[in-house]
């Protein structure tokens, strides 16, 4: 009855706004991600980007990221590091602190998001002069 | 500028149809109409055989130089002799007189003299006017005038005043060849015994008439013998020729009318007023009339510079004068008759050639400067043409674009076919190169270097093709040969 | 509407005129000698009536037949050796050179004849033995006269087998200085490069040596071809020879727009076309106008291109409180200038200098006046006592640049017409060479291309040309067309009105030719004639007393170095407006980007008082906006709009205050003279003694003159291969 009711979606829904830390943070949520889902929180990477999994949803979409706060809606694919984009991506099950075949050394760097688009971005210098040279004007002493 | 018309039409008729001035027709019109012929015509011809000319009718009575040349023996030979009393009968007394003779330039054009030098009688403009001699010799085969300068000067000296006279000139420039240094000292102690006599000068022979001989000696360049670049060249400019019109009787040496002769020209006048215009046109055929020294040079017994009447067979010339071909006259190979500008003739028309202007004009060929290069059958007449080429190429003054670019053109084709390196179409092409330069140009260099090349295409052309089969054939042995 | 309608119909006309003109100039000298009768001949059987003395070629341009020619050119002597112009002519036996063979009565020439396409493809033929097939490479492919005419006149078939057995010729280069790039195998021995240099340019350096197929065009000895018209050369060569150096490898004739407009460099205001590609100066080229500079152009006009893309002033800039000027944008800059103009008032000066338009001085004008202030000056200095410049014929060019060539004596006083103004000086040698003008210097010694007679440099022989105790003055007095050419460096002279005073009383002596005006005026700079015709005050002589008053002073362009920063009181706020870094922006507090020459439509006047326009090629670079739009949007932030928003309306108010200010190419006549000379003679300036003297005396002083040419690269190496060829022996 309930059921049909459609009462257990309520239920559910309750559930999945209590798991997201009450309705202020699961509305909040909701705008950042355009979605408010429940899962096994899977692990935070060093940027704080939460990993979650949640099988009953269909493969593909049983596993999210949720990105770390700071971000705030600026948040984009390449700020997800490379030892979880296996896992998010569904090459592994393992996630990255429960696998063993990941070793560590030194020169590894740290994952840099993609900065396109931004004033940090990569621009190569330029090989052609330009067509007009300004004028510098000479410093006074 | 209708002056100036007058000399193109005259000197296109000139060079069409050999000269004509009158046409015959009118010439027998007037005849029958029983009017005396204008003053200035030639009697007519009525000879029929040429040559033999005695000794007492030559001009150049020391022509081999076995006489005193300075002062003392020309005036024994007849120099200066009444000199004033000929420049006293004023210019239109001599032009008739040259007229009469039927003088024809002898430098190679055959313009008529006295017609040339009436152009210079139109009235003056403030100007002085100029008589310029061109003893720049330098045409390969022609040593006649410097045979003049060396042997007899004061017959171009007396030349000069007579013509300078005729003209009205106030000077004579006489541009010699810079490699004539004997016969330029020669005529300069010429020219310093005539003034030294009274001669030149102010009141030239006490006739009352100032004029002046200057001698300028040129560096050797073959284009100063045209007019034109002769007058540039005097000027202390680049011998090129200058553009015509306007005419040198417009606009000449230093800006003035000049009128440029040959050296034989000029120093035949005094001969021709002493002895009468109608003296002089006794010898030769009508409208070719004189005597004329010819150069006889190549493959003869003797070759020699003689005096000899115009209209002479050519092989009586060579015959009598020069002993004959070696090996004989069977052995003739073919005659370049006046200079190396001239196409070359082979020996079945040598045998009927006669020595004048219209005479050569009918066998294709021409006068010139009357300097016959004999060749018998031992020359490789192809590189003897290629070897005239390479002469014009080195000639050529470089301003118009046929000469400049098509002699050198023609040169090379030239060198190649002596090895009988071509195909035989490229005779064909060799001919008509030689077509679009003759014609094409400022001055007549390039006529001049496309006539031998034309000459030998038109008589030779077996010869080349000949070497051509024999050098592919040779070739083919020594593919044979390698194989 | 109503005003681009007036422009264009001027226009027209004017162009109609030019025209005219062009017809009468075409035998190079203009003479006055009665017309003799014509003549008629045929040509292709049309009949055509010609005067005698007509060369076969000019009457086939008479009715619109082009024959084919390399070495021939109207403005040169006839050489007559390309052959490439032979026609038939029925009865000659032989070809004619049509460029050198005068026309007779009844002549019926034919140019299309078989004899005549036989000729022209022989002498084609024979062009091309030599000639190398680097056609892809080279700088004058797609405007060679041999590549067209091989086009159209050549034959269809190549027999050079001889290309099998020995190479075609080759020649070595000649360095012929920084202007002018040889490939001397591709010359075709027209020899017009030698023609132009003895004749127009009036050096005999050029010249032929060898002979035959060896004859070379070159210098003789290795030195180089230094004129101040020597770019005239590459425009000449009909082949790829002589080719601009600058220029060498960097565009194509067919992907260039070419744009028309107006040379800025000098006064004379050449016409020239300005080649662009892609939003860049490419090159540019000179573009006939018989009355102004014919087809020539100097060689600092047609070089100091790449002076255009240096030195830029590409944003505003403003000066911190550090001291240094910071770029920054068009509203922080204006902001800052809109705040000094407002508080100073009528305490703002203007300046404008030697390359400013008529039209931003207008504006430049009506905003400092609505600030109340009149303190607008020019940086070229004119005397103002007697009618001063209130009547144009005291300061114009008033005889006009073309007839120049007509006049038999001309004296030249404090001038150097050679570097001031190369094209006016190639008129006087025109007048020199074919009309034998005798030519007087009074001022320093100069190295001119014309004899002259040397009258000392003191000012007080003119005194004695006046009353007739030099014998100058004889002279003078005997000649039919005098003209005076009085210099601007002279004008800057503190007894500048005295020496203009006793030019014009000579020059009302002589008033016997109508339509001859006798005192010429020769200015250096384009924007000097325009400035005194809208109003400004010339000189910066003129705002000593005032420069402790001023607190705004606003430059336009003004960088000729005629005052000093420390002359103006230290709290003056100075800004600048122009398109170069130099002199003005290193002392300026705020600089506004103005737009060049080829980068706005403007008007100029040049020294003779004719308005020109200069049409936009390229847009101005980076932030830099045209001149008039930046004065017209700062008087809207100070509060005093200028009611101009198009260019019309701005000529409109142009047109307002000097109506031949938009009279395009129209040489306006001024008939003041006599009155000029008697007010002058009111105010009596007594000469002083010292010597007159020019600033440009050697080739060069000639280069650098202004600011697009200061920052040429171009221009400077000219003057260190000037400086080179001192030390070289010959």
């Amino acid at each position: 009855m309930a059921k049909f009711l459609g009462l257990d979606k309520l239920a559910k829904l309750v559930q999945i706004v209590k798991d997201n830390g009450g309705v202020k943070a699961s509305l909040y949520k909701l705008y950042r991600f355009d979605d408010l889902r429940t899962g096994k929180l899977v692990g935070v990477d060093k940027y704080g980007n939460k990993y979650y999994e949640n099988p009953t949803f269909f493969f593909g979409r049983s596993r999210w990221v949720e990105y770390a706060d700071y971000y705030g809606m600026d948040y984009d694919g390449s700020q997800i590091p490379a030892e979880w984009f296996g896992w998010m991506h569904y090459k592994t099950d393992l996630p990255p602190m429960e696998d063993p075949s990941r070793p560590k050394y030194k020169w590894m760097l740290d994952h840099v998001e993609n900065l396109s688009g931004t004033p940090e971005q990569y621009v190569p210098y330029s090989t052609t002069p330009s067509k007009i040279k300004a004028w510098v004007p000479p410093k006074r002493t | 500028m209708k002056m100036a018309s007058v000399i193109v039409r005259c000197s296109n008729l000139a060079k069409s149809s050999g000269g004509i001035i009158v046409p015959i027709n009118s010439l027998h019109k007037q005849n029958y109409c029983n009017k005396p012929p204008p003053p200035g015509t030639p009697p007519p011809q009525t000879k029929t055989t040429f040559g033999k000319l005695s000794d007492e009718d030559r001009v150049f009575t020391n022509l081999y130089g076995r006489h005193e040349w300075r002062l003392k023996g020309a005036l024994k030979r007849g120099d200066w002799y009444k000199t004033k009393e000929i420049l006293c009968k004023g210019p239109d007394w001599i032009i008739n007189e040259v007229k009469t003779s039927g003088l024809r330039g002898r430098g190679g054009a055959g313009f008529p003299s006295g017609m040339k030098w009436s152009f210079m009688n139109k009235p003056g403009d403030g100007r002085p006017k100029y008589l310029v001699v061109n003893a720049d010799e330098g045409e390969p085969g022609t040593c006649k005038d410097r045979e003049i300068m060396r042997h007899d000067p004061h017959k171009l000296v007396e030349g000069c005043l007579i013509a300078g006279r005729a003209i009205g000139a106030k000077a004579a420039y006489i541009y010699i060849r810079g490699e004539f240094y004997n016969e330029a000292s020669n005529l300069q102690v010429a020219i310093a015994e005539a003034y030294q006599a009274g001669f030149l000068g102010r009141n030239a022979c006490c006739s009352g008439y100032d004029f002046d001989v200057f001698v300028q000696r040129g560096a050797g360049a073959y284009i100063c013998g045209e007019e034109t670049a002769l007058i540039e060249s005097i000027e202390g400019k680049q011998g090129k020729p200058r553009l015509k019109p306007p005419f040198p009787a417009d606009v000449g040496v230093f800006g003035c009318p000049t009128t440029v002769n040959n050296v034989e020209t000029i120093a035949v006048s005094p001969t021709i007023c002493r002895r009468g215009g109608a003296w002089f046109a006794s010898f030769g055929r009508t409208r070719n009339s004189g005597t004329k020294l010819f150069n006889i040079s190549g493959h003869v017994n003797n070759p020699c510079t003689v005096e000899e009447e115009m209209s002479v067979p050519m092989k009586e010339l060579i015959e009598k004068h020069a002993g004959g071909i070696i090996g004989g006259w069977d052995n003739l190979l073919g005659v370049i008759p006046g200079g190396s500008s001239t196409p070359v003739i082979p020996k079945s028309v040598c045998e009927k050639a006669i020595m004048d202007f219209d005479g050569l004009v009918a066998v294709q060929t021409s006068l010139g400067t009357a300097a016959l290069i004999v060749m018998n059958k031992q020359t490789d007449i192809i590189k003897a043409i290629a070897r005239l080429s390479t002469f014009y190429k080195h000639e050529s003054c470089g301003q118009c674009t046929p000469c400049r670019e098509g002699v050198d053109w023609m040169n090379k084709i030239m060198w190649r076919f002596v090895e009988g390196k071509g195909k035989p179409e490229e005779i064909d092409m060799l001919w008509e190169l030689s077509k679009e330069i003759e014609g094409h140009t400022i001055c007549a260099l390039a006529d001049g270097a496309a006539w031998p090349v034309q000459g030998l295409i038109r008589h030779f052309r077996p010869e080349i093709e000949a070497r051509m089969n024999k050098y592919k054939e040779d070739k083919i042995d020594v593919k044979v040969e390698r194989c | 509407m109503y005003l681009m309608l007036r422009t264009t119909v001027g226009r027209t006309l004017g162009r109609y005129q030019w025209g005219q003109k062009q017809l009468a100039l075409l035998r190079g000298t203009s003479t006055t000698v009665p017309k003799p009768e014509k003549i008629e001949v045929f040509i292709d059987d049309k009949p055509v009536y010609v005067e005698p003395g007509t060369t076969i070629l000019q009457a086939a341009a008479l009715i619109g037949i082009e024959i084919p020619r390399f070495c021939y050119h109207e403005r040169l002597a006839v050489a007559g050796n390309c052959r490439m112009c032979l026609v038939e002519v029925e009865k000659s036996p032989k070809p004619v050179a049509s460029c050198a063979m005068p026309v007779m009565k009844g002549w019926r020439i034919k140019t299309n004849s078989d004899m005549t396409r036989k000729a022209r493809e022989g002498v084609m033929e024979f062009l091309l033995v030599n000639h190398p097939l680097d056609c892809p490479i080279c700088d004058q492919g797609g405007e060679c006269d041999l590549q067209d005419q091989s086009m159209v006149f050549g034959s269809d078939k190549s027999r050079f087998t001889d290309i099998e057995f020995s190479g075609k010729r080759a020649v070595e280069d000649k360095n012929l200085g920084p202007l002018i790039k040889t490939v001397m195998t591709r010359c075709i021995h027209c020899t017009r490069c030698i023609r132009f240099a003895s004749e127009v340019a009036g050096i005999d350096d050029l010249g032929t040596t060898g002979r035959g197929n060896e004859m070379q065009i070159g210098t003789y000895v290795d030195k180089f071809f230094l004129s101040e018209v020597s770019g005239n050369v590459i425009d000449l060569c009909p082949v790829g020879a002589l080719t601009s150096k600058p220029y060498a490898f960097t565009a194509r004739p067919w992907e260039t727009r070419r744009i028309n407009s107006i040379d800025v460099s000098d006064a004379v205001g050449s016409n020239i076309v300005v080649c662009a590609r892609t939003g860049d100066v490419m090159r540019i080229l000179p573009r006939t106008n018989e009355e102004v500079n014919e087809e020539w152009l100097s060689d600092k006009a047609r070089f100091s291109y790449d002076g255009l893309k240096c030195q830029r002033l590409v944003s505003p800039m403003l000066r911190d409180c550090s001291g240094e000027l910071k770029m920054v944008d068009w509203e922080a800059a204006l902001l800052a200038v809109a705040d000094k103009l407002g508080n100073a008032g009528p305490k703002v000066c203007g300046i404008a200098g030697s390359l400013a338009d008529a039209e931003s001085m207008v504006l430049l004008k009506d905003l400092v006046n609505v600030l109340g202030s009149e303190l607008l000056f020019t940086e070229k200095s004119f005397p103002l006592t007697g009618s001063g410049t209130d009547l144009r014929t005291n300061y114009l060019f008033n005889n006009g640049i073309a007839k120049v060539e007509e006049a038999d004596v001309i004296l030249l006083v404090g001038t150097n017409p050679r570097l001031e103004a190369p094209l006016i000086n190639t008129r006087i040698r025109k007048a020199f060479v074919h009309n034998d003008a005798q030519i007087a210097v009074l001022g320093p010694c100069l190295d001119l291309n014309y004899t002259y007679e040397y009258l000392g440099d003191d000012p007080s022989v003119l005194r004695c040309i006046l009353d007739a105790s030099h014998q100058f003055h004889k002279t003078l007095m005997c000649a039919m067309k005098p003209l005076i050419i009085v210099g601007s460096d002279t004008l800057n002279r503190r007894d500048a009105a005295g020496i203009i005073t006793v030019l014009q009383t000579i020059a009302n002596k002589k008033k016997n030719v109508t339509d001859w005006k006798v005192f010429n005026v020769l200015h250096k700079t384009a924007s000097q004639v325009a400035a005194l015709d809208i109003g400004y005050k010339p000189g910066i002589e003129c705002l000593k007393p005032e420069m402790k008053n001023v607190k705004v002073l606003y430059l336009l362009g003004a960088d000729e170095g005629s005052f000093h920063r420390k002359e103006f009181p230290d709290d003056t706020f100075i800004i600048y407006q122009g398109h170069h870094g130099d002199y003005g922006a290193t002392m300026a507090d705020v600089v506004l980007p103005g737009a060049a020459y080829t980068e706005k439509q403007a008007t100029y006047v040049n020294t003779e008082g004719r308005t020109q326009e200069t049409i936009m090629a390229v847009s101005p670079p980076g932030l830099a906006r045209e001149d008039w739009k930046i004065i017209r949007a700062l008087s809207e932030i100070v509060g005093y709009r200028l009611p101009y928003d198009t260019l019309d309306e701005v000529r409109n108010r142009l047109q307002e205050i000097a109506p031949h200010l938009t009279r395009y190419n129209n040489l306006e006549q001024n008939s003041f003279s006599g009155e000029a000379a008697q007010l002058a003679q009111e105010s009596d300036v007594p000469l002083v003694d010292a010597p007159l003297c020019v600033s440009q005396t050697a080739l060069e002083d000639f280069y650098m003159t202004d600011v697009i040419s200061r920052a040429s690269s171009t221009m400077a190496k000219c003057v260190a291969a000037m400086q080179k060829q001192r030390q070289s022996r010959y």
